[in-house]
């Protein structure tokens, strides 16, 4: 039995966390969740998420957060690595930009998808 | 600022994907991109109910939404809209939201020439779509906006 599947192996989306089309974090605060556009490096393989300061609202640390980086409009053009971890506060990256508070993500899942790449596998299970 | 402001609205109607993020039953966030629609003040973003998203959105009707101008790279601010939710499986709304979604993101040059650039594909998205059918039915999370601001 087969199934059309659109996810891809994350490590072929590693593009998108060089490149950073689009970046956004997601955590639980305390008004509900709250969505925010994020500076994003890949910097020895760990995942480093600026929050710019000008939003008030940051997570605690060890709060669970996910982010999303993705890129595309039409529906082939789509994809986008999506990465769920837990928040630690780190100091800046070096060349960045001033403005932002820095974490770094210990991601514990981590999914990516390639709508252009859509094509058929065997179904598990 | 509020979402009748005519500068706000412009943003959204310029903008293509829009990227939700909601909260489990247990608290735990996520955040996914959707494609949406903005009509009468309300925005509805297009999904399945078997979804993260919309099963999230049904647990905790808060929401939180972003826009960014995809395709005018100067104008790099973001809209953060936050708002509440409520799943919607009416017919007449799938419908209306359905040939909206295909004026918007299918009947326009960039789009037919994405759909033709991938002909040998649309089989399969037929199929994937189809696989998504089986497993619930197409949803509407309309979104009503409460706060709208620049970031």
């Amino acid at each position: 039995m087969k199934r059309v599947t659109r996810d891809i192996d994350p490590e072929n989306a590693q593009d998108l966390l060089k490149r950073v089309p689009r970046a956004c974090m997601a955590f639980a605060g305390e008004d509900g969740p709250q969505a925010i556009p994020i500076e994003f490096v890949w910097q020895a393989g760990c995942y480093l998420a600026g929050i710019p300061e000008i939003d008030g609202c940051l997570p605690n640390p060890g709060d669970e957060v996910v982010f999303l980086i993705d890129e595309g409009i039409y529906f082939f053009d789509l994809r986008a690595i999506y990465i769920r971890g837990q928040a630690k506060p780190v100091s800046a990256p070096a060349g960045v930009p001033a403005g932002c508070s820095w974490f770094e993500v210990a991601p514990t899942k981590a999914v990516a998808w390639d709508y252009g790449m859509l094509r058929e596998v065997e179904n598990e299970g | 600022m509020k979402v009748d402001d005519p500068e706000a609205q412009r943003f959204i109607n310029r903008t293509m994907v829009a990227r939700i993020a909601t909260l489990s039953r247990n608290v735990r966030p996520s955040i996914n991109p959707l494609y949406f629609v903005f009509t009468n003040g309300v925005i509805w973003l297009g999904t399945d109910d078997w979804t993260l998203a919309a099963r999230n959105a049904r647990a905790d009707a808060r929401v939180s939404v972003l826009f960014q101008m995809e395709k005018n790279r100067v104008d790099q601010r973001i809209l953060r809209v936050r708002g509440r939710a409520r799943i919607s499986t009416d017919k007449a709304m799938l419908r209306s939201y359905n040939v909206r979604v295909v004026c918007k993101y299918v009947l326009t040059p960039a789009g037919i020439f994405n759909a033709l650039a991938h002909i040998h594909q649309i089989p399969l998205k037929l199929t994937y779509n189809a696989q998504g059918a089986e497993k619930g039915v197409s949803c509407i999370i309309e979104m009503t906006p409460e706060q709208v601001e620049f970031l």
